[in-house]
């Protein structure tokens, strides 16, 4: 069985934010909410690293782990949905989560957070697929249609890479085989010379 | 020193003695002691039932991955 999985190629990602846009239209994210960023490390000095970030749909889920109405299910491709039914917003999953995927749209009223929303891998949630209940309350579902996520799949330089865990493994081995790693990275010489190694 | 040589001795006993002739027969603390047994008496359900967890149900856990030639034109192109 193939398990779905995000794998961002930090060598490729030139932090575009394509990904980031892309998640919101595709899935018509509401405002104050980002399922998806592109982190940068290092930024603007040499050697700097922008990598995209969303849920990584754990294998072992922490924020499943600490949910306390158990909103969160896991489906058999690997994806960690959750129901906004039995969600009470309590921001568990939120200090669980070592990638800060859960968000909450904050607009109860006595600052309450709201309904939790976070990347569903572009496959919809508990409702009836391509119903327009799930794209109201989670957005496209376009597992069942026999895509990917759009993020992925809209990245320009193909820094990001969704699907199946064992296949986009494969193709990141192959990358790095091609082109060597950090310093070591065609073309890294006539950048950089020799002042930097990574 | 007898207890009754103490100063404050003799206003206990009178509150006491006033306790006892005025407290009547259905009193503040009485009427909240038994609100309280009432209520917990209809908070009790008549029946315990387990907690169970919510089952998501196969329809919602299927697998919804398609190797499809959009997917598999995707991995292609990946590969470059």
């Amino acid at each position: 069985m193939a398990r779905m999985k995000f794998l961002c190629d930090a060598d490729r990602c030139i932090e575009c934010n394509a990904c980031v846009t892309a998640c919101k239209n595709e899935n018509e994210v509401p405002w104050g909410i980002n399922r998806r960023r592109v982190v940068t490390i290092n930024d603007g000095k040499p050697g700097e690293r922008s990598i995209s970030m969303a849920c990584m749909h754990c294998t072992d889920a922490p924020c499943m782990a600490v949910c306390p109405v158990d909103c969160f299910y896991n489906t058999a491709d690997g994806v960690v949905l959750h129901n906004k039914d039995l969600c009470i917003g309590c921001g568990y999953c939120f200090y669980a989560c070592p990638f800060g995927a859960p968000q909450y749209p904050k607009v109860g009223n006595f600052g309450s957070r709201g309904k939790m929303d976070k990347c569903t891998y572009c496959s919809g949630g508990p409702e009836v697929d391509l119903s327009p209940a799930e794209f109201q309350k989670y957005g496209s579902n376009r597992l069942a249609e026999g895509k990917l996520p759009l993020c992925a799949e809209m990245c320009s330089t193909k820094s990001l890479l969704a699907g199946d865990g064992e296949i986009i493994a494969q193709i990141y081995k192959e990358r790095v085989l091609k082109r060597g790693y950090g310093s070591g990275a065609w073309g890294w010489q006539t950048a950089y010379k020799e002042t930097i190694a990574i | 020193m007898t207890s009754a040589s103490l100063p404050g001795a003799e206003e206990t006993t009178m509150s006491q003695k006033l306790k006892e002739t005025v407290t009547p027969a259905f009193d503040r603390r009485s009427f909240f002691k038994a609100l309280g047994a009432g209520a917990a008496v209809a908070a009790t359900p008549a029946m315990v039932t387990p907690a169970a967890a919510v089952d998501p149900g196969k329809e919602e856990t299927k697998a919804r991955y398609q190797e499809s030639e959009h997917v598999k034109n995707y991995y292609r192109v990946n590969r470059y």
